[in-house]
């Protein structure tokens, strides 16, 4: 009995692979086209981010600033904050969008959201590892620390991200006030994402306070990461875990909710 | 065997409330050609989209024993930037099956040529009922769910619709949403007439069709 019901699982597991590997291709192809460099495009945004802001401060706080290469420093900050503001974008009214393709069972609504998110995803991080090798050539960009801990980092970081998107999709399909309050409040959430600063440059009480949002965790643990002993950090795991698990549990229950809602054309 | 047993639908939009169904209880064995009547707004693309899994009941139960197709309709189904290579690419992956042989039924069935290459949303809807079927036909259905679509095709398309469809796959159940009382007569051998929210079976095409006609 425990085997059959293992095996059916495996294979819906399995079905649901195909479809999000479909899914990703035909998105890939819509977006981006299969002109020029195609899908690598997906890298320009976060590069061009991370790069002209970089640039900027370079010259507005001078090469280095508490012993941290500047252009290094921001760029590790705007390519994770990039990802998080495409994540969230891109869920919106993500349903309605696809709603066509809901004609075929084996496709779930959770598929749209990690379809999409998993692009983001591989893209923010061919612009990760394309950045920190071009910089590096300049001598900009340490060889990272801790590979571990950068990676983990990241991966708290996208894994937060994804469970907040799973609440925003099925929200933004409930309420058309939502997708009025997602630039805004991705604007807003900059400050609380760790991506200007470092906890140790700040005051107990704020650092104190910071160290509530998973983001600054996350932050906190890629840039020892890559930085190793030069810098002094403070992050809790268990914080993007916990908060991972809480907002995706919501997340799954309110697109269970919304399934049954859903009118397609 | 589809078995609909207490399905209700119902739209909410804002504090109006819309009841499509209320109650059905239906059974669909395999190899039955369902004609589906219904005036407009009945509900007849409801039930479709129901069983097809596109939309879900708001109470009760469809429990699906064979292999149902997706409903073959005017909307739906493909994205429309996509070219119809694309969509059949994509249609072939997630039903797991091999591109080549999709590529060549498709090729074959619809005649469209170098048009496959152009985005489906160019298509006219007698072309997109050539790609529907064409996919549908390729991937092999227990049954198969066509709303309305059918009638807008050429005679060309209607005869190798005939000859697929009808002559070729006889064993398999249809369920076929139509204003057409020529196409019921000739093809179907059971009728489910949709009424205020309830939905009766009957046996005899020509006896629903009469039924339908007083309404």
């Amino acid at each position: 009995m425990v085997s059959k019901g293992f095996q059916k699982l495996r294979a819906s597991w399995a079905i649901q692979v195909r479809v999000i590997h479909a899914l990703m291709i035909r998105e890939l192809i819509t977006r981006f086209g299969r002109e020029n460099i195609g899908f690598l495009w997906i890298m320009a945004e976060p590069l061009l981010f991370a790069g002209l802001v970089g640039a900027l401060w370079h010259f507005t706080h001078g090469a280095t600033e508490h012993g941290v290469g500047v252009i290094a420093f921001v760029a590790t900050g705007y390519i994770p904050i990039t990802l998080f503001r495409h994540g969230v974008s891109r869920s919106i009214a993500v349903f309605t969008a696809n709603q066509s393709l809901l004609y075929h069972r084996q496709i779930k609504i959770v598929d749209f959201i990690l379809a999409r998110f998993i692009i983001e995803f591989l893209g923010g991080m061919m612009a990760y590892l394309f950045m920190a090798i071009t910089l590096m050539i300049f001598d900009e960009f340490p060889m990272p620390a801790d590979f571990g801990l950068l990676i983990g980092g990241w991966f708290l970081y996208s894994t937060f991200c994804l469970s907040l998107c799973l609440i925003i999709a099925p929200l933004s399909e409930i309420s058309d006030a939502m997708e009025k309050f997602v630039p805004v409040t991705t604007y807003i959430m900059i400050p609380f994402s760790g991506l200007f600063y470092m906890l140790s440059w700040l005051t107990p009480r704020a650092r104190e306070f910071l160290l509530f949002s998973p983001f600054v965790n996350c932050m906190e643990m890629m840039r020892k990461g890559i930085w190793g002993d030069k810098v002094v950090v403070y992050y809790n795991v268990w914080n993007p875990v916990i908060c991972s698990a809480v907002a995706i549990l919501i997340g799954l229950i309110l697109c269970r909710r919304i399934r049954g809602m859903l009118t397609v054309e | 065997m589809i078995i609909c047993s207490n399905v209700a639908k119902s739209y909410t939009h804002g504090s109006e409330c819309k009841h499509v169904f209320d109650g059905v209880n239906l059974t669909i064995g395999r190899g039955e050609r369902v004609a589906l009547l219904g005036r407009n707004g009945a509900g007849k693309s409801t039930l479709i989209k129901l069983i097809g899994g596109v939309e879900l009941p708001s109470a009760g139960r469809i429990i699906r024993k064979m292999s149902v197709s997706w409903p073959l309709g005017f909307a739906g189904g493909f994205q429309g930037s996509l070219t119809g290579y694309d969509n059949a690419r994509f249609i072939a992956r997630i039903y797991q099956r091999e591109y080549a042989d999709v590529r060549s039924f498709v090729e074959e069935f619809t005649e469209l040529g170098k048009q496959l290459n152009m985005p489906v949303k160019t298509y006219s809807s007698g072309m997109r009922a050539r790609l529907a079927f064409a996919l549908s036909l390729s991937i092999e259905f227990e049954c198969y769910l066509i709303d309305e679509i059918i009638l807008v095709g050429d005679q060309n398309f209607q005869r190798k619709c005939q000859v697929e469809m009808f002559d070729k796959r006889q064993d398999r159940a249809m369920i076929v949403a139509s204003h057409s009382p020529d196409f019921m007569k000739q093809f179907c051998n059971k009728a489910i007439i949709i009424d205020k929210g309830k939905a009766i079976a009957y046996d005899d095409v020509d006896l629903a069709l009469n039924i339908y006609s007083g309404l």
